[in-house]
């Protein structure tokens, strides 16, 4: 409610409503007519690569010298991505992948966050150093990761033998466990400043007299944070974890320096089988429809997560 | 109809939803498109299908992964140059890894990009490449005359349902390659069979002169699948049999994988094996941590380069040994050069090609850089074999292909490197592992899309 309504007695209520709308309608129009440029560009690079992909899994595609050649498949592609092993395990890594990680990031995230938050001097080159992990290229912090865990000359190892804390030098990319713990690593090193920032800003809302009234009731730092922090922050939580996730099952350029998905097929999530089916195996067909049924996951869990964000919002501001 | 020219023009489709990865090029499904392969020559084609390659000008963009040491592709093209004033060549660079190139390539024709005009690729695509018309079928456009300058089987190689799709540049092939330094100081003979490697490696480390005894290629990529057709083949089994079904699941395969995982369990391999390409198991013997290396032909001149190697003057080369014995099998690798079907330039490409497999150039890559020559009377000179000791020895190597004869080899490779890596790093055990492999490249063959 705005100041302006509720001075309005209320019997006029509703008139300064239709007013207002009244007034606005021909801004109204001139916004959309501002937004249909920018609505087209993003339709003809979104929605058209999507509806297009959407067919190509409809058919069986061969390549000839003027294109595809396309003969009506129906759903035989869906089938055969849904009878495949190949597929649910990529399914079940990406998904294991993306809930561990996240979950971990979010924690990580909200200390580190505290902390910046909890000191005075050098807030901004913290942020600053913090924020490093983030700003490398994939490409390379992967690469950079594959150095530290080389099984022959790799920096961890020489760090563990010398503490003694092992024997033999450990591949880390070699065995399946150790792989996929490995890029969890790596991602939670890359991805948790993304984290930090979002729930820093958020803790840079809480107003400083809540702190000081919950004090004075003679509330220790424990009941502090989860009386008026945490609710207070939920949202940008969400938000991070909203936004992590979606990251998270996209995930590509981490497995495809780090391991290529190997050892085995251990670390091959779902954008890499998408990759290898369409672009080293040159079937598109099958390929789309990997990449359509990667599409209706995430948006199915991203319908989920998002009511959930709403409620943890709604529950934030009632509180 | 109409529609899907619209689409087709439009071009390229690209999902991205997060970083989802799911594109591809289009080019307009319709004849209206300009087929250059085709039309585009039609001036100079004759009437036996091919074509005067005397007049050819013009520039070509040569696309190329850089070949053992980048500065040969440019010595190449320099030479080319000075004999064919009218032919520009502009080198485009590759990145080294073959399934990397495969992706770009393959997206780049297919969404109908004229450029490269030549470019150099696999001995293992001509039948992906074939099928999916991302080349040029070459016998329709040089004389059959062309082709008998190359080495027998080379050209059945390049070959797809009775077309060439591809001209073979030049030819790798595994070989054995031994500490002579350190075989003397034990007072051993270089290994002549995989036993004698096992316990001759066994020897070496336990006497403290090397840290470890062989390294090859391990890692879940196309190299493994090549170093396990070694030891497949040595075993006598096969990965398809003469009707293309998989036999993979066989006491000849389990034994090859038992051997392949003995040498990391009983330490003569490094545990970091499974993840060893070329280039790290190439630096851990030049390094001189290894008495053996499993490597192509290359690796002869990386070892005698000062620069990367510490055994300089120390490395012998031999064929591979077989099980109970010498002369065992060696994959066939290797670079082909193949032509892109929308060229605007087809002659001036052909001649490039008709240079670059001539007598001149591969001599350069055979005496400069210890490449096998394709060129059959560049592999017979004398004055070659002396200068590359790998030449003098390939014609004991026993040949063996991937079964690359099928448009589906990618999925049958990758059924193959990746249940073998699983079971090498002890994912899985090993009958396991060759049993799914079986069912992997049975699906593969009724072409699923390797899913």
């Amino acid at each position: 409610m705005t100041p302006q309504t509720d001075a309005a007695p209320t019997n006029q209520r509703g008139k300064v409503r239709n007013k207002r709308q009244s007034l606005q309608a021909p801004e109204r129009r001139a916004g959309y007519g501002m937004l249909t440029p920018s609505l087209l560009v993003i339709g003809a690079v979104t929605l058209f690569p999507i509806l297009y992909s959407m067919w190509m899994s409809l058919n069986h595609i061969s390549l000839t010298v003027n294109g595809f050649s396309m003969n009506f498949a129906g759903l035989q592609n869906y089938s055969l991505v849904i009878h495949s092993e190949t597929f649910w395990h990529s399914v079940w890594f990406t998904f294991y992948f993306a809930v561990v990680t996240v979950f971990l990031e979010l924690f990580l995230g909200m200390l580190i966050a505290l902390a910046i938050n909890g000191i005075d001097r050098l807030k901004n080159v913290s942020v600053v150093i913090m924020l490093i992990p983030w700003s490398l290229i994939t490409v390379v912090s992967a690469q950079m990761w594959g150095y530290i865990y080389n099984g022959v000359y790799g920096v961890l190892n020489y760090l563990l033998q010398s503490l003694h804390l092992i024997g033999a030098p450990v591949t880390w990319l070699g065995t399946g466990t150790s792989a996929v713990m490995a890029m969890m690593v790596a991602d939670i090193w890359k991805t948790t400043p993304f984290v930090v920032i979002i729930i820093l800003a958020g803790l840079q809302m809480v107003p400083r007299d809540l702190y000081e009234s919950a004090y004075l009731d003679g509330a220790n730092a424990w009941h502090v944070f989860w009386s008026v922090t945490f609710p207070m922050v939920r949202g940008s939580i969400a938000l991070a974890g909203l936004f992590r996730i979606l990251q998270a099952f996209g995930m590509f350029d981490l497995p495809y320096v780090l391991t290529q998905g190997g050892p085995g097929t251990a670390t091959e999530s779902l954008s890499i089988l998408g990759d290898r089916v369409m672009f080293q195996n040159l079937d598109f067909g099958p390929g789309s429809a990997v990449a359509v049924c990667t599409v209706i996951l995430v948006l199915a869990l991203s319908l989920v997560f998002l009511s959930a964000f709403r409620n943890l919002v709604r529950e934030g501001e009632s509180e | 109809m109409k529609n899907r020219t619209k689409l087709g023009t439009l071009g390229l489709s690209v999902v991205t939803l997060g970083a989802l990865v799911a594109g591809c090029g289009t080019a307009p499904t319709t004849n209206t498109a300009t087929n250059t392969a085709s039309n585009g020559t039609s001036g100079t084609q004759n009437t036996t299908g091919t074509v005067d390659l005397s007049k050819a000008s013009g520039t070509v963009v040569w696309a190329a992964s850089p070949i053992a040491q980048t500065g040969i592709r440019n010595t190449l093209i320099g030479d080319f140059e000075k004999a064919h004033p009218n032919i520009k060549i502009q080198l485009v660079d590759l990145p080294s890894n073959t399934d990397t190139n495969r992706q770009s390539l393959a997206t780049e024709i297919e969404g109908g990009a004229t450029t490269p005009d030549v470019y150099m690729g696999d001995v293992i695509w001509p039948a992906q490449f074939g099928q999916s018309q991302l080349a040029v079928p070459l016998n329709k456009y040089l004389p059959s005359s062309f082709f008998t300058r190359f080495a027998s089987g080379l050209v059945q190689g390049a070959s797809y349902k009775g077309n060439v799709y591809a001209a073979p540049f030049y030819v790798d092939s595994g070989f054995l390659y031994y500490r002579k330094d350190l075989l003397q100081k034990a007072g051993l003979q270089p290994p002549q069979s995989w036993e004698q490697v096992v316990s001759d490696a066994q020897t070496l480390q336990k006497k403290g002169l090397v840290q470890y005894g062989f390294v090859w290629q391990g890692a879940s990529y196309e190299g493994l699948t090549c170093d396990f057709m070694e030891y497949l083949t040595d075993a006598g089994g096969q990965v398809l049999n003469s009707q293309g079904q998989p036999t993979i699941d066989s006491p000849q395969a389990l034994k090859a994988v038992n051997f392949m995982k003995s040498l990391i369990t009983s330490g003569i391999s490094p545990r970091a094996e499974v993840t060893f390409q070329e280039a790290q198991s190439m630096n851990v013997f030049d390094q001189g941590n290894a008495a053996f290396l499993r490597n192509w032909d290359y690796a002869w001149s990386n070892s005698q380069n000062p620069a990367d190697s510490k055994v300089v003057g120390k490395v012998g080369v031999e064929p591979l040994p077989t099980f109970g014995g010498p002369d065992g099998h060696g994959t066939i690798g290797g670079w082909d050069l193949y032509v892109n079907p929308h060229t605007k330039n087809l002659n001036a490409s052909l001649e490039f090609i008709n240079w670059m497999t001539g007598v001149q150039a591969q001599k350069i890559l055979a005496t400069k850089y210890s490449e096998i020559p394709t060129n059959a009377t560049v592999q017979n000179d004398p004055q070659v074999k002396k200068v590359n000791p790998v030449l003098n020895i390939v014609s004991q190597v026993k040949l063996v292909s991937r079964p690359s004869q099928t448009p589906n080899y990618p999925q049958v490779s990758q059924a193959i490197y990746t249940n073998v890596n699983q079971a090498l790093s002890g994912g899985t055990s090993v009958s396991a592992a060759l049993k799914k492999a079986q069912q992997q490249i049975q699906s593969a063959v009724s072409g699923n899309g390797g899913l």
